[in-house]
């Protein structure tokens, strides 16, 4: 499985943010379901622009959702 | 297997465009080798048309109503990415037949290939990138992008 050099936090902030469904998230992004998980998974690297919504969704800055770590 | 509506849509596609190429390529080239005129090869291209237009119709319709239709910027770059692998597979096939009408006409080995023979050769050559794409739509949905 490829993985990409972007990680996150989402899966713990669901958690954290009375164990938010996958697929509230997805429809508060704007995204199906299957591009949440494969995003948790840590298999799908988001564009800026869903990044940057799904901290908005958790209203934590985007450094605190993602981080970068080159391979 | 949780799928979305997209990947769905390519094991479809797939499932649909092989069972259909099964029986359409070998009777297209029997028709090709005995016929002398093109009248039946365009009747059976319909008809391979029309069938897999309604076999395609059908299940979108079905797997819409069960999980929606809804696509975004992962489905297109998915897309994107098997479109352009495609694009390669098609280059080649048609670089191959330019190449084999070319050594049939040099080498004179038997008689070039007929107008409709090699409409079918390219048919051919279309229906094999579109199936690498769907390959891949479905290798980049399992394996990541």
């Amino acid at each position: 499985m490829r993985k990409t050099c972007v990680h996150n936090n989402i899966r713990k902030l669901r958690f954290e943010n009375d164990e938010m469904t996958q697929q509230q998230l997805a429809e508060r992004v704007g995204v199906t379901r299957q591009t949440i998980v494969a995003i948790e998974k840590e298999k799908y690297s988001p564009s800026l622009e869903v990044a940057f919504r799904i901290s908005e969704v958790f209203a934590e800055p985007l450094e605190a959702v993602f981080s970068y770590e080159n391979a | 297997m949780d799928l979305s509506f997209q990947e769905k849509s390519a094991w479809g596609l797939l499932l649909g465009i092989v069972v259909v190429s099964i029986f359409y390529f070998p009777a297209a080239f029997k028709i090709v080798a005995n016929a002398p005129h093109g009248a039946p090869l365009i009747g059976i291209s319909i008809v391979g048309v029309i069938v897999l237009v309604i076999i395609e119709s059908i299940y979108h319709a079905v797997i819409a109503v069960a999980s929606g239709d809804k696509s975004d910027e992962r489905d297109l770059l998915i897309d994107l990415k098997a479109e352009r692998n495609a694009g390669f597979v098609l280059g080649i096939g048609l670089f191959w037949l330019i190449g084999f009408i070319i050594a049939q006409s040099i080498l004179n080995a038997r008689p070039v290939p007929n107008p409709l023979e090699i409409a079918v050769y390219i048919i051919l050559a279309i229906t094999v990138s579109e199936v690498t794409k769907l390959l891949w739509q479905i290798w980049y949905y399992r394996s990541g992008v």
